[in-house]
């Protein structure tokens, strides 16, 4: 009786383990097969090509021949900054892409570098200056609080030993695996340190609630730990007119301004400078001593923060309201002037408005969007 | 709310590394279907709707926005700060459209209660009765939403 129970159980149990085995082994082939592209070659700007091994992103790809890409999401497709031109071998655009890019850059093979796999032989357009990018091993030699939410991390390069950029550029911090991230992120920061001193790099970073690389570096990053950075990028530069200009920051985005700034002081350039640096009280203002030293030091430089709600213990004489209505107060024709712009979305957009009503035309308006 | 393939597709969306890091269910092993059956009956208890909750969060968020950046009092009783960082996240139900990475962080300074959430939590609640998945960071408890908000509850 038992063994009529047992046998067809065991048979069963046997075949259900057969079957299981055989697919395990089929998925181990196709993984082996299916997904191995073999090597495959990247030809970058008709200039160069390079032989890979298939089967990542082209993002991805790029980065372990130290050819960086600038991304600040590490690849999920979600900040649409890793835009390259893919001549051939990009296939058909991806669902994933297709919210990034508008009609004029699918035209031009513009493409998503994070969400194209390398699957085959490539032509692909780099801009030229994407190969002064390089990573940098780093330590941490200083943290400082210059706010309640601001941290200042100023980093020393270990190898390479120095860093060639302009004033307004940012890099990219890879954050390491720690408790909120089970493998390395990217972020980008503005630069705040000046371009002469190409053996350090200073960066302003603003805490956001939850944000993985503002909460490894105002809760764990500490003096002497290594950090590894990658750039320099963006285009958020002076131009080399004589305009008077026209600065507007708030919060971190003091960072690329205060660059600017001791730039122009390093190279004498004297141009008519007003920096309207927006705040909501006392204690979100910082670098005022810097600023005030600035003034002493450029011939023609005013700084002028602003508070919108100043506490009554913060015993406030200088201006109020929010930075748009102070740069009204302080700037009525804007025809001739230019100006730099970085801080969050809202208060860029609200700038722009404002300067424009001033006279300013837009394409004399730079900015640096937090978005 | 039976657990359909759809359910399987968006909750396959939702976890870890997929569309954002961390994902939408933090440390919730439910399945989707049982996520919003709960928090519809929670919604349902305090009287009020999944749109009602998402309409007084983007009102306020609106409200917010006049700080250009910067923490702003709202009266009666709210300070507000809405920022943005920079990239945009497209909705796991699979609707058309990014949604920018804009944080509101709203406290109620009479009760200490604060709460941030995105652009992408209030279209989640409001279209889909959505608050995420238990002990994730961006969990939204509808009762603390209404008290910390001041939803009020709707009349027959």
């Amino acid at each position: 009786m038992f063994a009529a129970f047992i046998f067809p159980f065991l048979i069963a149990v046997g075949t259900m383990c057969a079957i299981s085995g055989i697919l395990a082994i089929l998925m181990v082939i196709a993984d082996a097969t299916i997904g191995n592209y073999g090597t495959v070659k990247i030809a970058i700007n008709e200039d160069k090509t390079l032989e890979v091994e298939g089967g990542r992103s082209l993002l991805i790809t790029l980065k372990d021949e130290e050819v960086f890409i600038p991304s600040a999401c590490g690849g999920r497709g979600s900040c649409g900054l890793c835009k390259l031109k893919v001549m051939e071998g990009g296939g058909d655009i991806l669902p994933t892409e297709l919210s990034w890019l508008n009609p004029t850059e699918r035209k031009q093979n513009v493409r998503l570098s994070c969400q194209l796999k390398v699957k085959n032989d490539m032509r692909i357009r780099v801009p030229e200056e994407l190969f002064n990018v390089k990573q940098f091993r780093t330590r941490v030699i200083s943290l400082r609080d210059l706010t309640h939410d601001i941290k200042e991390v100023r980093l020393k390069l270990l190898e390479p030993d120095s860093i060639h950029f302009k004033a307004g550029q940012y890099v990219q911090v890879e954050v390491p695996e720690y408790e909120l991230t089970d493998e390395p992120v990217y972020r980008t920061y503005s630069m705040s340190s000046e371009p002469f001193a190409t053996d350090e790099v200073e960066l302003e970073i603003r805490y956001v609630p939850e944000g993985i690389c503002t909460t490894f570096v105002h809760k764990h990053l500490k003096e002497g730990d290594e950090l590894t950075i990658n750039g320099p990028y963006g285009e958020f530069l002076r131009s080399d007119t004589t305009r008077p200009m026209i600065c507007i920051a708030g919060g971190s985005g003091m960072a690329p301004i205060k660059s600017i700034l001791m730039d122009m002081n390093r190279n004498h350039i004297n141009r008519k400078t007003r920096y309207f640096f927006g705040a909501r009280s006392k204690r979100d203002l910082f670098l005022l001593d810097d600023m005030r030293q600035l003034e002493k030091e450029l011939p023609d430089f005013r700084f002028i923060p602003a508070l919108s709600e100043p506490e009554p213990e913060d015993q406030w004489n200088g201006e109020t309201g929010l930075i748009t209505e102070v740069v009204d107060r302080h700037i009525k024709d804007a025809s001739d002037m230019e100006a730099y712009l970085c801080g969050s979305p809202l208060m860029i957009d609200a700038c722009i408005e404002t300067l424009k009503k001033n006279n300013m035309p837009e394409e004399n308006i730079f900015y640096d969007k937090f978005a | 709310m039976q657990q359909t393939a759809i359910l399987d597709k968006i909750q396959h969306n939702m976890q870890p590394g997929n569309i954002t890091r961390s994902g939408f269910l933090g440390t919730d092993t439910r399945h989707l279907g049982d996520i919003l059956i709960d928090d519809d009956a929670r919604v349902k208890r305090l009287g009020v709707s999944h749109q009602a909750i998402a309409d007084r969060m983007q009102a306020l968020r609106e409200k917010g926005t006049q700080g250009l950046g910067n923490e702003i009092t709202i009266p009666p009783h709210y300070k507000i700060r809405v920022d943005s960082v920079r990239g945009k996240l497209p909705c796991p139900f699979g609707d058309v459209g990014l949604f920018p990475k804009t944080n509101t962080t709203i406290t109620n300074t009479d009760t200490g209660e604060t709460i941030t959430f995105t652009d992408l939590s209030t279209h989640m609640i409001g279209v889909h009765g959505f608050y995420e998945g238990h002990g994730g960071c961006f969990r939204l408890d509808p009762e603390k939403l209404v008290s910390t908000l001041d939803v009020q509850p709707e009349t027959e």
